[in-house]
């Protein structure tokens, strides 16, 4: 590897349809992955979010993690 | 409310995967001692076949990922839908079934491997009527669970829930792409894939294996058991919500850094060097959120020896996350590939991360689903350190090994020809592999001493009646 540019060289030409289809298909889910990011830090869905955290401690009203155990 | 609990849900499947995994952490840890064992000692082999490290050591990795980790998985992930989902298994025969199913592979693989039938895939080495019998109950697991989540009470479904389903999913499709193969006789198949192609496989499967099996479905444990046992809320929920789909999306890409200098592509091995590296922050992310979990209630590690367990996890999580991706780096892989600091680095995950947090997650389904408390508080702490304590020392031996190896067998005289023959290097080792046989003897140890305590609870609410109490106080209430 001499440089940079010649590292990531790519021959467009020999790109087959399945390289196409898995190129397309992961930068699709990579965006889609970069709005999830947005939306789920979106400060007007925190509460939203953060409200669901309690589910597992909602079905034990009662304190019974002290001292190993029970 | 555990009386209630009884009625509502299906613990008696819990119940069982629960203990068998403690037997099976028992058995799996046994062979691992005695292949360490055989390494630093050859005469252990007596010249036997059946006891010889080449086939034992499969049915090593076979016991503690597939038997004690998938028991430890089928039973948290069993407990955990019900619980977050309110309401029982979809299925009480399905989930027999999954149970049934699983043991059965497991004596499988307990009779086979020892005679030398397998496939010869890491990790995957199990005949092709096992593979097909292994994707059968895997199936029936995800198909109850998948279930169990449509019918539940609540209206989002926990992250934790979301952990297990993306590990159940990726493992089916892992599982039987990997496992493709041409049968030539009822225990002889050969893998449809051949050459480098065969190798990406393998490595796609391997590395995926850690990413889902072991990483993701052990995470579904952590977002669970961490808030159940600290009785606090996870940190954060968002982040949560940010590392499984980080982890997802990343985790697939990584299994070419186990192929660098290879025939493999160059390219593929710094692909998945790069996304191993870029995993470090979610991975961390994850471990801060549990850990930070703690927030506030630091004290509780004074007394609470299970969330000793839990929190201790989550350090040897974050320093395996972060230790394989640098192994990864090809500068790195030139000096620690086909060396000990592999095995050091798969031990700190193994024994540190998902034993721990699965042995966490066991002690505190066990006072739940029997409805009594642990036969032996002082027993959990004394398993507690015996673990930590014999974790570090494996991993300390090998680290020490492995580099040592790697620096032996890149080094050259001022002629050019090598410094140091194999058997050399071989010879150097020896004292490391005999400290690491001690290490994992005191991890046994503990894994001993837990299952003793195990029976002894069970023993207890037997006993007592506690479950007999447990079923009658909900059916009268």
């Amino acid at each position: 590897m001499n440089s940079l540019k010649e590292y990531f060289y790519t021959d467009w030409e020999a790109m087959t349809a399945t390289d196409w289809f898995g190129t397309i298909l992961t930068v699709v889910v990579f965006l889609l992955m970069v709005g999830l990011y947005a939306y789920v830090l979106r400060p007007k869905n925190k509460e939203k979010f953060e409200s669901r955290k309690y589910i597992p401690l909602d079905d034990e009203p009662t304190n019974s993690g002290e001292n190993n155990g029970g | 409310m555990e009386a209630a609990a009884e009625q509502k849900y299906n613990y008696d499947v819990v119940r069982w995967f629960t203990v068998m995994a403690v037997v099976y952490l028992v058995v799996g840890a046994t062979v691992g001692v005695y292949i360490a064992s055989e390494l630093a000692w050859p005469v252990l082999n007596f010249d036997i076949p059946y006891i010889t490290f080449g086939r034992l050591r499969p049915l090593h990795t076979n016991a503690v990922i597939f038997a004690f980790g998938g028991c430890a998985l089928m039973a948290t992930a069993f407990y955990s839908v019900q619980r977050t989902c309110g309401v029982r298994l979809w299925s009480d025969k399905l989930a027999w079934f999954t149970f049934w199913g699983w043991n059965l592979i497991i004596v499988s693989a307990v009779i086979t491997l020892p005679l030398g039938l397998t496939e010869s895939k890491e990790y995957a080495e199990l005949e092709w009527p096992i593979d097909i019998a292994i994707a059968v109950v895997w199936l029936s697991y995800m198909f109850n669970f998948v279930m169990t989540i449509a019918n539940r009470k609540t209206s989002h479904i926990y992250v934790s829930n979301w952990f297990f389903l993306g590990m159940m999913i990726m493992i089916t499709y892992l599982h039987v792409v990997n496992s493709l193969a041409i049968p030539v006789g009822m225990f002889k198949s050969y893998a449809l894939f051949s050459g480098v192609q065969d190798a990406m496989i393998q490595w796609w499967w391997g590395h995926n294996a850690v990413g889902f099996y072991l990483t993701a479905g052990f995470l579904g444990i952590m977002y669970y058991f961490v808030p159940k046992q600290a009785q606090r809320p996870v940190y954060s929920y968002r982040l949560s919500v940010i590392h499984f789909w980080a982890l997802m999306f990343g985790y697939v890409w990584l299994g070419a850094h186990h192929l660098q200098y290879t025939a493999l592509p160059d390219w593929t091995g710094s692909l998945g060097a790069a996304v191993s590296l870029a995993m470090i922050i979610p991975s961390w992310g994850g471990a801060v959120n549990g850990m930070m979990t703690l927030s506030g209630a630091w004290d509780k590690l004074r007394t609470d020896y299970i969330l000793r367990f839990l929190i201790i996890s989550l350090a040897f999580y974050a320093m395996s996350t972060f230790e394989g991706p640098v192994m990864s780096i090809k500068t790195v892989n030139a000096l620690s590939h086909y060396t000990d600091w592999t095995i050091g680095h798969v031990h700190s995950g193994a024994l540190g991360w998902v034993a721990m947090v699965a042995i966490g997650a066991i002690y505190h389904m066990m006072t739940r689903v029997f409805h009594v408390e642990l036969w032996s508080v002082k027993l959990v702490n004394a398993h507690f350190w015996t673990a930590t304590i014999g974790t570090v020392v494996y991993i300390v031996a090998m680290w020490v090994s492995g580099i040592m190896q790697g620096l032996m067998w890149r080094a050259y005289d001022e002629y050019g020809t090598l410094a140091y023959t194999f058997a050399e290097s071989v010879e150097a080792m020896h004292p490391y592999y005999a400290m690491r046989a001690v290490g994992g003897a005191i991890f046994l140890l503990g894994a001993v001493i837990m299952l003793f305590n195990i029976l002894m609870t069970v023993a207890k609410a037997s006993s007592e009646g506690s479950i007999q109490r447990a079923r009658t106080a909900a059916a009268t209430a």
